[in-house]
């Protein structure tokens, strides 16, 4: 009796997984989108292989993917993306890319790293850059960026900003890409408490035990607005979520509740957003991918590539605040000051930012 | 009266057999764990402080007081009574008597209420915003199930209500952003869940095809076309196509003012409303309808169905289109639900916790749906808890849900009888 019960149940089970793997696997089969002329012979090309997040996830893939697009306007030099869904096409597109001959590779997010490497050490003569990720090799160039600056700026910004005198942090995942923000977040709330003798909470992350609030994954909007509405429960009044598209979940909270504003990661978020958010985006702590790019292809061209690392800061304009844009008038014209001075300040080196996730 | 009588002659061990109990460790064993798990928690991590369980919203118009209890003693007491809970049970499997529901349920909600406490001491947790989020992070789940219970009642797996999830989220968003009617974008959902649906039931029905492997090609298929639309379609044109109005909150006046239910349940989007009357629907449609008794058939028995006139085949069409659409009206809760723009596979494996709630809820929309609900109780738990900052990890936190369930299944449920031509395609010989 109980096993042919059973059986239905164990089978589901195992559809399930395989539906899961078979996806993964399956969908990698989509086009990489053309980009119109092909390399032609005496032409120079760059590949661009993204991570799951797709070439509009309105971060480091887009603004790559920005940036090799601009350079192509700029230098002779024909760019293309291999798009990738899954964990498991990772390889193959970084395979695929260094067969095409391309001179200059860039991958594009922490989980390449290894097939970067890889590729890396079997092909010494050509060029590769990832983006977000410290890697060791002759012939990779990492391109990271030290958020944690800008989020220290926006931190302090949030602080100044509340009414409530809770702001708070998510993130997608406990990794150091985002957990940089969440530090640098914090650390600009205890600044601007140390300046005005303020209390100002900062709830979703602990710095000392590099822990807090996440959703678990980059993709699940409904959980991010969930989480958000959790938030504003505790009282916060400024959100900075750094976890993708599942951002625009605590945008819609915010919107819903009222009241409550958000610090867009990565790109500007009043321009990259629906135009019915610009009401509750604050700023945005900006990666300036687009310009590294240019410079990175700019050097492959002229010989001059380097394995020495792109790091991002504040002083080279790598990472950036955005224009409060519509809620400028939150911000008052002495918290600006202050926030212009401490910008002087981390660009000068005399505030330090410290980070476990730093990028070295 | 004679009946009894003649029993004994008729078969001699009847009267034994009757009164057996199947009775199992189970539950004691698993009552124990959980008294262990809260004992450790007094004493290896103690936690000083009042915990605050608020139970109103500045608007309500009635004010519940908040409840305050001081972290560490609430904590003993749990302890206590959480051992006498185990006592007991062990006393009850020994004398051979049943565990009755109400004890686990007691038991349940006395270790949340000392988890919550322990992990909550020095904040306040609000109650409503738990339980609000709670129900809209199980709303898709619940509409998932549902089509999952009518498409394995009537005898056809349905492992599609993934892809039929993420068919409602894209099309409702896109009809609705071009219309700028969310009634619209709701309709377009259902019927593109619908039409997944049929596909699924073309293929396993009339021409016999394994139906998990057409459902998880469904899944993939979906994924890889809304993914692909997305990219190439909606993301350049975001403003005309992917920008989708949002169903308002409607308060339901006089149910919308009564303390804490009021605000979870009834101050809600319509989608919402039309899941609870989705949920009573197909409970009353299964089980005293005609419609309800002829999809059981096909299910249970499709041959003796077929015997007293029923059309197996076409029965079982139409009730998985009929799920598909349910699924379909299910997506639209990730976009039009909350005026959010369609993301790439922005429904995030919920089609698979929904056919987990189906067995779970062993094919009874209503248990099923109280499956989806604990899946996201859990879920909105850890969410709460990481929050406050509680003290445990984040990494073993966005497990929470997914333990749950998985101790809900392996020690609650026990055994669970799936519809006996479940997945078995019915050929008229």
């Amino acid at each position: 009796m109980s096993p042919s019960h059973r059986s239905p149940v164990r089978r589901r089970i195992i559809a399930g997984a395989a539906a899961v793997a078979a996806s993964l696997a399956l969908a990698s089969c989509a086009p990489a989108p053309d980009s119109g002329d092909d390399g032609t012979a005496d032409e120079a090309c760059v590949r661009m292989v993204t991570n799951s997040g797709g070439l509009e996830d309105r971060s480091f893939n887009q603004s790559s993917w920005e940036g090799l697009q601009a350079s192509e306007d700029e230098y002779p030099v024909s760019a293309e993306a291999i798009v990738s869904t899954g964990e498991t096409d990772l390889a193959p597109n970084v395979q695929q890319a260094v067969d095409s001959g391309c001179e200059l590779i860039v991958t594009v997010g922490w989980e390449l790293a290894e097939p970067t490497l890889d590729q890396a050490a079997k092909n010494p003569d050509v060029a590769f850059a990832i983006v977000d990720e410290t890697v060791e090799a002759d012939n990779v160039k990492p391109v990271v960026f030290d958020t944690a600056q800008a989020a220290y700026l926006a931190g302090y910004l949030a602080a100044g900003v509340s009414k409530t005198g809770v702001v708070a942090t998510f993130g997608g995942g406990n990794q150091p890409p985002v957990t940089l923000f969440m530090d640098g977040f914090v650390d600009g709330v205890a600044k601007y408490n140390e300046v005005h003798g303020t209390q100002v909470r900062a709830l979703g992350w602990d710095k000392a035990a590099q822990d807090g609030a996440f959703t678990g994954d980059f993709e699940d909007v409904n959980k991010g607005k969930t989480l958000t509405e959790s938030f504003i429960d505790q009282g916060a009044d400024v959100i900075l979520p750094v976890a993708g598209q599942v951002g625009e979940g605590a945008a819609a909270a915010a919107l819903e509740r009222g009241g409550v504003s958000i610090i867009w990661v990565d790109s500007d978020g009043f321009e990259s957003l629906a135009a019915n958010y610009r009401p509750v985006i604050l700023t945005s702590v900006l990666k300036n991918t687009q310009d590294a790019m240019v410079e990175i292809v700019g050097a492959v061209l002229d010989d001059a590539f380097t394995n020495e690392p792109f790091v991002g800061t504040l002083e080279n304009g790598g990472v950036e605040i955005a224009p409060y844009h519509d809620l400028a008038a939150l911000v008052t014209p002495a918290l600006d000051g202050e926030i212009e001075g401490l910008r002087q300040a981390i660009i000068a080196g005399e505030i330090v930012i410290e980070s476990p996730s730093a990028p070295r | 009266m004679t009946t009894t009588a003649e029993r004994p002659q008729l078969s001699p061990g009847a009267t034994s057999l009757d009164t057996t109990v199947v009775t199992s460790w189970k539950a004691p064993i698993a009552f124990g764990i959980f008294t262990l798990i809260a004992l450790g928690l007094a004493v290896f991590a103690p936690r000083a402080g009042d915990t605050t369980y608020r139970w109103s919203q500045e608007s309500d118009v009635i004010q519940v007081p908040d409840l305050v209890v001081p972290a560490q003693q609430a904590l003993w007491a749990v302890v206590a009574l959480l051992a006498v809970a185990t006592l007991s049970s062990i006393l009850r499997v020994r004398s051979k008597r049943r565990i009755p529901l109400w004890l686990v349920v007691v038991f349940a909600i006395l270790f949340m209420f000392g988890f919550l406490t322990w992990a909550g001491a020095g904040s306040s947790l609000p109650m409503i915003g738990l339980l609000f989020g709670s129900l809209s992070l199980a709303v898709p789940l619940i509409f998932g199930s549902l089509a999952g219970v009518i498409g394995e009642r009537a005898g056809v797996v349905n492992i599609a209500i993934e892809g039929q999830l993420l068919a409602g989220a894209f099309t409702a968003a896109v009809v609705a952003s071009v219309t700028g009617q969310p009634w619209l974008g709701l309709i377009a959902a259902m019927v593109a869940g619908m039409l997944v649906g049929m596909v699924l039931a073309v293929f396993s029905i009339k021409y016999f095809v394994d139906q998990i492997i057409v459902g998880v090609v469904l899944n993939v298929l979906v994924t890889g076309l809304t993914s692909f639309f997305f990219s190439q379609v909606l993301a350049p044109n975001a403003a005309t196509l992917n920008t989708p109005p949002r169903f308002d909150r409607f308060p339901i006046p006089l149910l919308g003012d009564i303390p804490i239910i009021g605000p979870v349940f009834f101050r809600q989007t319509v989608i919402v409303y039309l899941m609870y009357i989705a949920v009573a629907l197909v409970f009353f449609g299964l089980f005293y309808t005609r419609w309800g008794l002829r999809l059981r058939a096909v299910g249970e028995h499709p041959q003796a169905a077929d015997t007293v006139g029923i059309n197996v085949n076409r029965t079982r069409f139409w009730n998985v289109a009929l799920a598909g659409a349910i699924a379909g009206l299910g997506g639209t809760f990730y976009t039009i639900g909350s005026g959010i723009a369609f993301n790439k596979e922005m429904t995030a494996g919920a089609g698979f916790i929904a056919l987990a709630a189906v067995i779970f809820g062993q094919w009874d929309p209503i248990k099923a749906t109280l499956a989806a609900l604990l899946f996201g109780f859990a879920s909105n738990l850890q969410n709460t808890l990481s929050v406050i900052g509680s003290p445990v990890p984040s990494e073993f936190m966005l497990m929470l849900p997914y333990v749950v369930t998985i101790f809900a299944v392996a020690g609650f449920v026990g055994r669970s009888r799936a519809p006996a031509a479940d997945g078995k395609p019915y050929i008229k010989s």
